[in-house]
């Protein structure tokens, strides 16, 4: 069963008091998206993209220009927010200052006339979920901001919400506890097992939390799939160089064909890493395209190695791993490695593309350019 | 450019310590990054070199120059900030020629026009100049607040979390940038950071503050390998270290430590090292606390031969990695793994450390003792230190 079914919806935002007529005024464009029950499902882009919009649409604080939403089998469009039966956590907390813990946790229920007896059962059983049991007593001034957030998310789910909002949860807080709050949260979901649709601009916290990743950029959906789907194969080049950290080196190419073995080539540089033989039907001598490949499917080669010599303009030394640049006409060229030896700038190293992980785009649309299967 | 120092240096605001006694000897020509978390006080030692905030106590010196009673327009240093204060009105060019052009430094428009060029074909913005700062993205702007930085020949650079306000794209490309760039610069440079990342990339010497204390100092391996204390070598690294109690027994033939995983004793025998062994026979400690690095912490999901058992907290991706939280009882176990397992919350894991990374503290004053094959790491900070 579904647990959420957003059908062709669109949102566009009256403009007309404007002077200036905006161009693609369409925040949200024709998005489709059916998380199954239970799912955590991420909507990742860049700001301005239409992900909380597409929220707010679902949650019913913004009408939605043309479409359909169902939670569950229910078709919502013209419910009250109070009616949908969701739960709200937001980047803000909106915490009732007057109250302690307790009396935020247990506020709504409170308030729909819930018994008092049920209400104290409820909060004592979720207060250990989110580990703020010792904090039922405390005011919200007094608590740290990673509390706060759990108190909130204690909130939105005493309720037990057919689904689960949550907007930048965790981007008020600092590394550490961010760290440790994106622990809790993956935790606490795998429990409760709840729908859940989750905003971030921070690919690495839809990559470690979510089951699926919708990612969205000017408002049109771009990919929707697992982590491991859109990480090993992109659908186009901006899916490409938003997931990841580094991000995928993306490179303008030409193609050469020498001998009958195909070549990418790249101005103002020497190197060349050979085409996998599945792209051989696609491409042809003289095609231009972009290649992405991953820093870590760039990898230096030992003393008998046949890669290409290059020269180090940057080395990193980041601790855990070390980063090198190698300049390729005027883009820079990256590379992990978590071998211990330190490199200068200059100094010369073979360089081996592990060409069968290469992605070819197309050089206009960005598209991905798929082998024939 | 110029040599910098700080010697015991002190401020105050109301009845908070900003500073408390710091002392720093900035070599000329070298890249120094100031690194902490925030409120430590990073900011405002970059003031006071700056001349923007007064040092209640202590001297600051330029190439051996008391500098405490010059103002900051005749110091001659040039500073980037975190938002990059651009005129709006002028134009790229106008903005970066502002300095040359003020009544202090009046320089003729033919020098400040070779000036300019140079400086924006080290920053890859030639093509800007003609441009207002609304028509620049934030990756621009803050090139052109570098670049309006390079054309005056200060006596240092002063940068103040540059790249803090750039999302992790490009923020990651810009530290690339500015590692190059340095490179052909030459140039005295104080950078402050709370980025552990830029600290190690960009810095020839890093100094670790904290509530206004100067931690240490040393070079990025140096800080990463050699932590002086707990704090430190929690600083350095994503995931961050563990640290977990060990009690230490045997001899000066074999030692061994003891952990409590889920209240039972795990034994785990040290493995023999000239320096870690000579160490324990010399202070002879009943209890340490030992430092284990995510990446050098092995797991598997069936039992094996010297690992020990725990459960899965959670699994999760960092980008190119994952990061598999393990629940020890009254504290966690965070270890590398690639990513696109299968792991289930819950679910058993045994866990072994790779004793020989291990670094030891001592378990009451949370400083560093000893770690493995500190020889090779003291010889690699000092081959460092000869370049």
């Amino acid at each position: 069963m579904a647990g959420l079914t957003l059908n062709h919806l669109y949102k566009r935002y009256d403009n007309s008091g404007k002077k200036k007529k905006i161009k693609n005024d369409f925040a949200v464009k024709d998005l489709n998206l059916v998380c199954e029950q239970g799912e955590f499902v991420a909507l990742l882009g860049p700001s301005g993209c239409g992900k909380t919009t597409t929220l707010r649409m679902i949650a019913g604080l913004e009408e939605i220009t043309d479409g359909e939403i169902y939670i569950g089998e229910r078709l919502v469009n013209n419910l009250h927010p109070k009616d949908r039966n969701i739960g709200l956590a937001f980047e803000d907390y909106a915490m009732y200052p007057p109250l302690n813990v307790y009396g935020n946790v247990a506020f709504n229920l409170r308030a729909k006339g819930v018994d008092k007896e049920e209400i104290d059962r409820k909060v004592r059983e979720i207060a250990p979920l989110m580990q703020i049991d010792d904090l039922l007593e405390k005011m919200p001034v007094k608590l740290s901001g990673g509390q706060k957030q759990r108190v909130n998310i204690a909130r939105a789910i005493i309720r037990e919400p057919e689904l689960l909002l949550m907007d930048e949860p965790l981007s008020h807080l600092d590394g550490k506890a961010r760290q440790a709050m994106r622990t809790e949260i993956k935790r606490l979901i795998n429990k409760i097992k709840c729908t859940t649709v989750y905003v971030t601009h921070d690919q690495l916290e839809a990559m470690s939390l979510a089951d699926k990743i919708a990612i969205i950029n000017f408002g049109v959906l771009q990919q929707f799939g697992t982590p491991a789907e859109v990480y090993d194969d992109p659908a186009n080049e901006f899916v490409a160089s938003f997931i990841g950290e580094p991000p995928m080196n993306i490179l303008e190419t030409t193609i050469i064909n020498k001998e009958g073995t195909f070549y990418f080539t790249f101005a103002d540089s020497n190197l060349q890493i050979e085409v996998p033989k599945r792209y051989y039907e696609v491409v042809s001598d003289g095609f231009k395209c972009k290649m992405g490949v991953r820093p870590m499917d760039v990898l230096i080669g030992g003393p008998d190695s046949t890669g290409t010599s290059e020269q180090i303009a940057t080395f990193e030394n980041l601790g855990d791993e070390r980063r090198i640049g190698i300049r390729v006409g005027d883009v820079l060229m990256m590379l992990i490695t978590e071998d211990e030896k330190r490199y200068k700038r200059g100094d010369v190293i073979k360089l081996e593309v592990r060409g069968e992980k290469t992605h070819l785009f197309d050089i206009e649309t960005g598209e991905r350019i798929r082998e024939k299967n | 450019m110029a040599r910098i120092q700080l010697q015991n240096v002190k401020k105050a605001f109301g009845k908070v310590q900003a500073l408390d006694g710091i002392s720093l000897d900035v070599k000329d020509k070298e890249f120094f990054v100031l690194f902490g978390p925030a409120g430590a006080g990073k900011t405002t030692i970059l003031n006071c070199i700056a001349g923007i905030a007064m040092p209640d106590e202590g001297v600051v010196k330029f190439d051996n120059d008391v500098m405490n009673l010059i103002d900051p327009a005749h110091r001659n240093v040039a500073m980037v900030f975190e938002n990059y204060a651009l005129y709006p009105q002028m134009s790229v060019y106008d903005n970066m020629a502002s300095a040359l052009r003020s009544k202090l430094y009046k320089t003729d428009e033919a020098e400040i026009k070779e000036r300019i060029m140079w400086a924006a074909k080290t920053m890859k913005m030639e093509n800007l100049l003609e441009r207002l700062p609304s028509q620049l993205s934030n990756g621009q702007k803050q090139r052109v607040a570098m670049g309006r930085a390079l054309v005056r020949t200060p006596n240092v650079f002063l940068m103040d979390e540059p790249l803090a306000h750039l999302d992790a794209k490009l923020r990651n490309a810009m530290r690339t940038e500015l590692k190059e760039m340095q490179a052909n610069l030459g140039s005295t440079c104080i950078y402050v950071t709370h980025d552990f990342m830029e600290a190690m990339a960009l810095g020839d010497r890093i100094a670790i503050i904290n509530e206004g204390k100067i931690v240490q100092i040393g070079t990025g391996d140096e800080i990463y390998y050699m932590p002086c204390n707990e704090f430190t070598a929690q600083l350095m690294g994503d995931p961050q270290i563990n640290i977990v109690k060990a009690e230490i027994s045997g001899t000066d033939k074999e030692y061994s430590i003891t952990i409590k995983v889920n209240g039972e004793d795990v034994v785990m025998a040290l493995p023999s090292d000239s320096g870690v062994y000579s160490k324990f026979s010399e202070i002879n400690p009943d209890v340490v606390d030992l430092g284990i690095r995510p990446q050098n912490v092995k797991y598997s999901f069936e039992p094996k031969d010297g690992y020990f058992k725990a459960t899965v907290y959670s699994y999760e991706s960092i980008g190119n990695k994952s990061v598999i939280v393990a629940e020890c009882g009254d504290y966690q176990l965070r270890m590398i793994a690639p990513n696109g397992l299968n792991v289930a919350i819950d679910s058993e894991v045994y866990i072994r450390f790779e004793l020989d990374h291990a670094i030891f503290f001592d378990a009451e004053e949370k400083t560093y003792i000893v770690r493995y094959d500190e020889a090779s790491f003291i010889a690699l900070a000092a081959a460092k230190e000869e370049e």
